[in-house]
């Protein structure tokens, strides 16, 4: 017999109690590391190597992607300024403004344009034919997997219909939550037809650095024009597209670690009437010659042992509702998928494991400096 | 030659309000391989003089040599050595961890040996054969009658080959017939097997097993007589 048989035997003792609290321990560990995978994907999504070389041009005081029309002709004035290596004129078709946990998101561009410059790479179906296909699209493959679209089949939505050409991926995450469309397929498609407007302009330019000053240039050069424009840095742009998921996000976490003080009550409380319930036979180890830190030992295993099994359990529960449900959240059409990753595995079983070890700790101290001859005397 | 030697040793704990003194000045000498019986009514401080011999509790004044061994100023952890090696504790009920098998419960002390799994194997069925309960190593705590539980905890006390059994009022919750297979068990281990006993008991039937019977009354130590 080993300590894992004594621990796993002790567990048993009170099975009802102990899967109550497993549960217990795997719904708040659920909770955390969904946040958490939130988070990830957040941080995921403002990663993009490209994000600082990009400007994003939009209409001023703009409401949200579908209250920006910019005139088309705009790429022309900005692409002659120095500095600007291309300027791509996007239409965004959204299906909700603000916060969604079902983001649908149409990008519509010149085909061939889109292609240079986005640094897209088509792993299933085929580039050319969304080039010639003028009602094709090709699809980021976070969306793909979170719909089940495969190549070869028509996507609607609304009364948008295309055909699928292709399924990408990106160096930028958000890239892959987002559907790639003709830019006047797109103009026309929308609610209202607005050829010869776009939502916003994606500026390359040669020189990171000098982002601000250039999207200075660029708001004065249309400051007095009908349709003023914001201009700035992609990055800054996301970051502001997702201001109110970071702030729920924020508030999440909060819920996050009260989940985490959560299990180390649970374990904590099941530990503690469990070494009560022991507290003779506690006794009678120190008289077969076991030491205080022995009986200390074993209670930390088995508060351990409880709080592991249930973060294993909780991030199993996760993954399948990360993997299965789909949700993807998203904010003024930036998608931002849960993520889950090998890190995020370590982080919830070190979290666990630190709750399962800090609430043993009192029922175990309690237990090993208890007198031997009191412990004998206990029912 | 004694192998126990308790001298002038003061034990005194508070029972609520009351400061309770159960062994003042008490001197006594157990030689090796006796069977060493001490009487006494309920409170008189008998298994407070067992628990000083077995090192799970310590005297306020005086001294305990075992084995040539001061009980009284070791550290904890070395008492806890020193108990898994040269003492088998029994106690009035058998206190078996109720998960754990016969044969599991009869194994805990061994762990504290760094024995292999086949040195175990050997020593907890050989424990097991010598109190007449091989056949029952697989079953739980719940599965055995009181007599045999006893058994099992006797088997657990001399699994590690210590010098020492001390036994609590070990047939003070049996009936008759397990009560004397029990003591019988005690005896023959004494003869056969050289262990120095220390039995605790208020039952003359069971003192009659004792080689040396001493009376604990009111913290005073008497001579009782001479073994059968």
């Amino acid at each position: 017999m080993k300590l894992a048989t004594l621990v796993r035997k002790n567990l048993t003792r009170r099975p009802m109690r102990t899967a109550l609290t497993v549960l217990g321990v795997a719904s708040a560990m659920l909770l955390f590391v969904l946040v958490e995978s939130l988070s990830a994907g957040l941080e995921r999504a403002l990663s993009g190597s490209e994000a600082a070389r990009t400007l994003v041009v939009y209409r001023q005081n703009r409401y949200c992607p579908q209250t920006s029309f910019l005139p088309e002709w705009y790429a022309t004035r900005i692409a002659k300024l120095p500095g600007v290596k291309s300027v791509l004129p996007v239409k965004v078709y959204l299906n909700n403004c603000r916060a969604s946990l079902d983001l649908v998101a149409f990008q519509g561009a010149p085909a061939a344009e889109m292609l240079s410059t986005r640094g897209i790479e088509v792993i299933d179906g085929d580039a050319q034919r969304f080039v010639r296909e003028k009602d094709s699209a090709l699809v980021g493959r976070a969306f793909a997997a979170r719909k089940d679209v495969e190549v070869g089949e028509s996507f609607r939505f609304g009364n948008i219909v295309v055909k699928v050409a292709g399924i990408f991926a990106s160096d930028e995450p958000v890239e892959e939550g987002v559907i790639l469309t003709h830019l006047e397929f797109l103009q026309r498609a929308g609610p209202v037809n607005k050829l010869g407007t776009v939502t916003q302009f994606e500026v390359k330019i040669d020189d990171a650095s000098r982002a601000e000053a250039l999207s200075a240039e660029i708001d004065e050069l249309f400051r007095t024009a009908e349709q003023p424009t914001d201009t700035r840095a992609k990055i800054l742009f996301l970051e502001g597209a997702t201001r109110d998921l970071r702030e729920i996000l924020g508030f999440a976490r909060i819920l996050g670690f009260a989940c985490v003080l959560v299990v180390l009550v649970l374990v904590a409380n099941t530990v503690l009437m469990s070494v009560q319930e022991r507290v003779r036979e506690f006794g009678v180890f120190r008289t077969l010659g076991y030491r205080a830190s022995h009986v200390a030992e074993l209670v930390v295993v088995e508060s351990l042992a409880l709080s592991l099994f249930g973060g294993a359990l909780g991030l199993g529960l996760a993954w399948l509702v990360v993997h299965f449900a789909r949700v993807s959240i998203g904010s003024e059409g930036v998608p931002v998928q849960f993520s889950t990753s090998p890190k995020l595995a370590v982080l919830g079983f070190a979290v666990a494991a630190a709750c399962g070890i800090v609430a043993g700790l009192v029922p175990a101290l309690r237990s090993a400096r208890a007198e031997i001859v009191v412990s004998l005397r206990s029912a | 030659m004694a192998l126990i030697e308790l001298l002038e040793v003061t034990k005194t704990y508070r029972k609520g309000e009351h400061v309770v003194t159960p062994l003042a000045n008490v001197s006594l000498s157990v030689d090796a391989g006796e069977f060493f019986v001490l009487l006494g009514p309920s409170g008189s401080g008998k298994t407070t003089l067992l628990n000083l011999v077995a090192a799970i509790d310590r005297p306020d004044r005086g001294s305990i040599r075992v084995g040539g061994v001061e009980l009284g100023t070791a550290s904890s952890s070395k008492l806890s050595d020193w108990r898994a090696e040269h003492v088998g504790y029994v106690f009035q009920q058998a206190n078996l961890v109720p998960v754990l098998t016969a044969y599991e419960n009869v194994e805990l002390p061994l762990f504290l040996f760094g024995l292999s799994a086949a040195e175990r194997h050997k020593r907890v069925a050989i424990a097991l054969e010598a109190v007449g309960l091989a056949d029952r190593a697989t079953h739980l705590p719940k599965q055995l009658s009181g007599g045999q539980e006893q058994r099992v905890a006797i088997a657990r006390a001399i699994v590690a080959d210590p010098e020492i059994l001390v036994a609590d009022e070990p047939t003070g919750n049996l009936d008759h017939e397990s009560a004397e297979s029990v003591l019988d068990l005690l005896s023959h281990l004494h003869r056969e097997r050289k262990k120095t006993v220390v039995m605790v008991t208020h039952d003359p039937r069971a003192a009659r097993y004792g080689t040396r019977r001493m009376v604990l009354d009111k913290g005073e130590l008497k001579e009782e007589g001479t073994a059968r």
